[in-house]
């Protein structure tokens, strides 16, 4: 008998749940392919240590960009080794529910269902990120009180206001913390003539990256490839540096929470004074970035205590109790 | 022998049609009361601790290695 699955089929990481048994994978969404024979050589934490440093016949991939699939066949093999490792065979076929942005269009909806599907789930369906983050970051959606989410990903951040099990306003914009590493990473080929691969971008931005002045303003050394000369070259970028880099992306996720801020009903919107919003997402985890959106809406932020998990946890929670709250997924309530 | 087993393949499909035809529709009050239910703090419980002694398991471990 299979058991059933939730799937946070996020741009960075894919985390799945097992009905009973709690989170059971939780991996770079990453596959590395032959490029000659199209075979998979390997998925998600060994694919993601491959990336930038392949030999020309293979090549390692992300198949989602900004939450939606870019590559719909290899997205589906991926599903397919995922599921597998799993323990689902083509004899145990499980429901599946899948965390998805909630700005995905119809025909990117049905591209990640039909993955699913063909993967070797016997019905899937799907339920928007922002409901599944506020489930799982264990916030009070069952009461007629305003509860806000900001779930920053690799590739989308959305920020939702959710009352009584139901969203109530929306924000979504495709960009995320794969956006904060590519700003750094232009920045550091046109500032400092050095070319870095996006996992090196991605340390800088862990090491010294901030969306506010912090207290520990520490230098980094980032090593790359000089432009000119073609090789190897050391510089060192600060904190400032680094903040003026990624400042576009940053305002442009502030702006689209003090744009769902302002759509909310005014009676719900005076709880936020006082339950603050909830931050969740690897990209919630940028240091400053809670500190830079409280100075800007003057509303109370605060962390979620499973800020990784929370979505994941919130869709296996639903698929927990999948009876009672079939009329969460995405479309079940047209 | 034909006869009787196509009489008795329109029977079972008569039944399985009026079960779907007379099957009573689901309530929305009972429905909505059902999801307000399954999304309170207590039922969502078993979820949460489950994955924290998960976590709290594995981090035990992870201090034995260190």
């Amino acid at each position: 008998m299979a058991r059933d699955l939730a799937i946070d089929l996020g741009t960075a990481n894919t985390l799945v749940y097992m009905k009973g048994r709690g989170i059971v994978l939780n991996e770079p969404s990453v596959i590395a392919l032959n490029r000659q024979t199209g075979e998979v050589l390997a998925t998600g934490r060994e694919a993601w240590q491959m990336i930038g440093r392949t030999p020309g016949y293979i090549v390692a991939v992300r198949p989602l960009r900004g939450g939606a699939i870019t590559d719909f066949e290899i997205t589906e093999r991926m599903i397919r080794l995922l599921l597998q490792r799993v323990g689902v065979s083509r004899f145990t076929r499980p429901k599946v529910v899948i965390c998805v942005p909630s700005a995905i269009t119809e025909v990117e909806r049905r591209a990640v269902t039909d993955a699913a599907r063909r993967a070797g789930a016997a019905d899937a369906n799907l339920i928007e990120q922002p409901m599944a983050a506020a489930i799982g970051a264990d916030l009070p959606i069952d009461e007629p009180v305003g509860n806000m989410v900001i779930d920053i990903g690799g590739g989308t951040s959305e920020t939702a206001v959710i009352s009584l099990g139901g969203i109530v306003s929306l924000e979504a914009v495709r960009v995320g913390s794969f956006d904060i590493d590519a700003a750094i990473q232009n920045h550091v080929r046109r500032e400092h003539g050095i070319a870095i691969g996006e996992r090196t971008a991605e340390e800088i931005k862990v090491a010294i990256g901030s969306a506010d002045p912090t207290q520990d303003e520490n230098q980094a050394e980032v090593r790359g490839r000089d432009l000119m000369t073609g090789l190897p070259k050391t510089v060192l970028l600060t904190p400032e540096e680094v903040r003026f880099a990624i400042e576009d992306v940053i305002s442009s996720i502030v702006a689209s929470v003090v744009r769902c801020l302002s759509k909310a009903p005014p009676e719900l919107s005076q709880d936020f004074l006082v339950r603050g919003m909830y931050l969740v997402g690897g990209g919630g985890l940028l240091r400053g970035l809670a500190e830079r959106i409280e100075r800007e809406t003057e509303v109370p932020v605060r962390m979620s205590n499973v800020p990784l998990e929370a979505v994941v946890l919130g869709a296996g929670h639903v698929i927990e109790h999948y009876e009672a709250l079939k009329g969460m997924f995405m479309g079940a309530r047209r | 022998m034909l006869p009787y087993v196509i009489g008795a393949v329109v029977v079972v499909m008569i039944v399985v049609v009026l079960a779907r035809v007379i099957r009573p529709r689901q309530d929305p009050v009972d429905s909505f009361r059902r999801q307000i239910d399954a999304l309170s703090p207590e039922a969502r419980r078993p979820t949460i601790d489950q994955v924290r002694d998960a976590a709290e398991d594995s981090g035990e471990t992870g201090d034995d290695e260190s």
